[in-house]
């Protein structure tokens, strides 16, 4: 194995390098303080656009700011409870009339890939659109 | 044959037109596997079982799902270790798992995701032995503890059937297919047989039948109508520069330095998940890189160059250290995992 350079290119080296103790826990406690930061939830909210697709009934009020850290599962929590649909009920979500994202995608995520003139549109049915 | 004259509109892509290397890259991805202990939670194992037997070993394929994997446990647990009042009392509907540490895997996340996620979650903690680094990147079995029953529902999300498996993987496909192109016509152009095809080709792990239909809506690395192979080397490698990587070449309307955006999410040690747009090409046309991606979303942990500093991190992909020269429209073409998502999975360096 080479030995350390420097170089970035050289990523095969980590597997193998020796550190002594100290440079260790100093890089891995700067490296553990950038997870921190980065772990940091989203305080911000992002604008949410939901249009009904089918017979699905339209809601009074179509924009919501829904915080950006939450999971898509907690957005068609919302929904349920703005429709007053029971859980048993069926309800199911699209994102652009395109797919359904997974549950526990981030409302973050989802905004930042796929939103349309600063919102990100929700489709909602009662019934399977896209198979 | 006559499937590909209604669901395409752009150049067709066929085994011949797709290069060598790309399509070893794809292969090497599928084929990839990582060792799995499975045990029954002990408080949960029935009166009369064989203890002692209680553990499963299994080389699962990295990109099946753990749904998958149940029909086999299942017949290893009935067969061996429950007697046959027990084994009658099996609801795969109530089982779920979680690794030694407390961490509930989920079923729609493929194997080899599960098992990176778990390599750098390890990476975090406080190493209890004084081994060497090299053990960060040893490939140990992920040991997973099966629970039979209460399965915490509210944090699963999906119930763990093989139909709830193949619409969570479906609609990966269908994430990507818009990432891609800002539309799902690929995923939707589909007919029938090939929608059912390519989970088939998941569920029986079979890379022909998988890749049959995938052909159809994974970008390619080569222009279309090439007739002649690009100058690839003779010595595919990792650290190969890709063929399409020549400026001089002319780029297909639907290959993977066309697409708006190349499907990938960012992994960090116990969460959380970043995606965004990750277009293939800079604003300076050169191509977009892993070390830029990287220094661009994680600038804490890849410090972008001129960086002369101890390395703080890694990147795992498919568990495998990727060059930080690598493009990102390159990985979303040949190192995708199955459901078409590029998985970054970064851990801290020891």
């Amino acid at each position: 194995m080479a030995q350390a350079s420097g170089s970035p290119d050289d990523s095969g080296r980590l597997a193998t390098l020796p550190w002594t103790p100290g440079d260790a826990s100093e890089t891995a406690a700067e490296a553990l303080q950038a997870l921190d930061t980065y772990k940091k939830k989203d305080p911000f909210k992002v604008v949410v656009r939901f249009k009904a697709v089918g017979n699905a009934p339209i809601m009074r009020q179509n924009f919501y700011k829904i915080t950006a850290s939450n999971r898509f599962q907690a957005v068609i929590q919302f929904l349920r409870k703005e429709l007053s649909w029971k859980s048993g009920d069926p309800l199911f979500t699209y994102i652009n009339l395109a797919f359904s994202p997974a549950p526990d995608d981030t409302v973050s995520n989802l905004y930042k890939s796929f939103a349309t003139e600063g919102h990100l549109i929700v489709n909602y049915s009662t019934t399977a659109a896209w198979g | 044959m006559s499937a590909y004259g209604t669901t395409r509109h752009h150049g067709q892509q066929s085994a011949s037109t797709t290069p060598a290397s790309t399509t070893l890259f794809r292969r090497l991805t599928w084929e990839g596997t990582v060792p799995l202990e499975i045990r029954v939670d002990s408080k949960e194992l029935p009166a009369n079982s064989d203890r002692g037997l209680e553990c499963y070993y299994i080389q699962a394929p990295r990109v099946s799902y753990l749904p998958l994997l149940m029909p086999e446990i299942r017949r290893f647990l009935m067969d061996v270790v429950f007697d046959e009042a027990a084994g009658k009392m099996l609801k795969e509907e109530e089982w779920w798992f979680e690794s030694e540490e407390g961490t509930l895997l989920k079923w729609h996340w493929p194997i080899g995701l599960i098992y990176d996620n778990h390599t750098i979650s390890a990476s975090i903690r406080p190493s209890s032995q004084t081994s060497t680094s090299h053990h960060n990147l040893q490939v140990t079995p992920l040991k997973l503890i099966l629970h039979l029953a209460s399965p915490p529902t509210e944090k699963l999300l999906l119930s763990p059937s093989t139909e709830s498996c193949k619409q969570a993987f479906m609609g990966q496909l269908k994430e990507a297919d818009f990432i891609r192109w800002g539309n799902t016509k690929r995923m939707t152009g589909l007919r029938k047989p090939d929608q059912d095809g390519i989970w088939e080709g998941i569920k029986e792990h079979n890379f022909d039948d998988y890749w049959r239909v995938a052909s159809k809506i994974v970008p390619t690395t080569a222009p279309a109508r090439s007739s002649s192979p690009p100058p690839a080397s003779s010595n595919p490698s990792m650290h190969t520069r890709p063929p399409s990587a020549d400026p001089q070449s002319a780029p297909d309307r639907d290959g993977a330095y066309t697409v708006r955006s190349v499907p990938v999410r960012l992994y960090l040690p116990d969460g959380p998940v970043m995606q965004d747009v990750v277009s293939p090409t800079l604003e300076d046309g050169s191509a977009h890189t892993l070390a830029h991606y990287l220094s661009t979303h994680l600038p804490l942990l890849f410090p972008p160059a001129p960086y002369s500093g101890p390395e703080l991190a890694y990147a795992l992909i498919h568990g495998v250290l990727v060059p930080p020269d690598a493009e990102m429209a390159w990985l979303g073409a040949c190192m995708a995992g199955a459901d078409g998502w590029v998985s970054v999975c970064v851990g801290i360096a020891r």
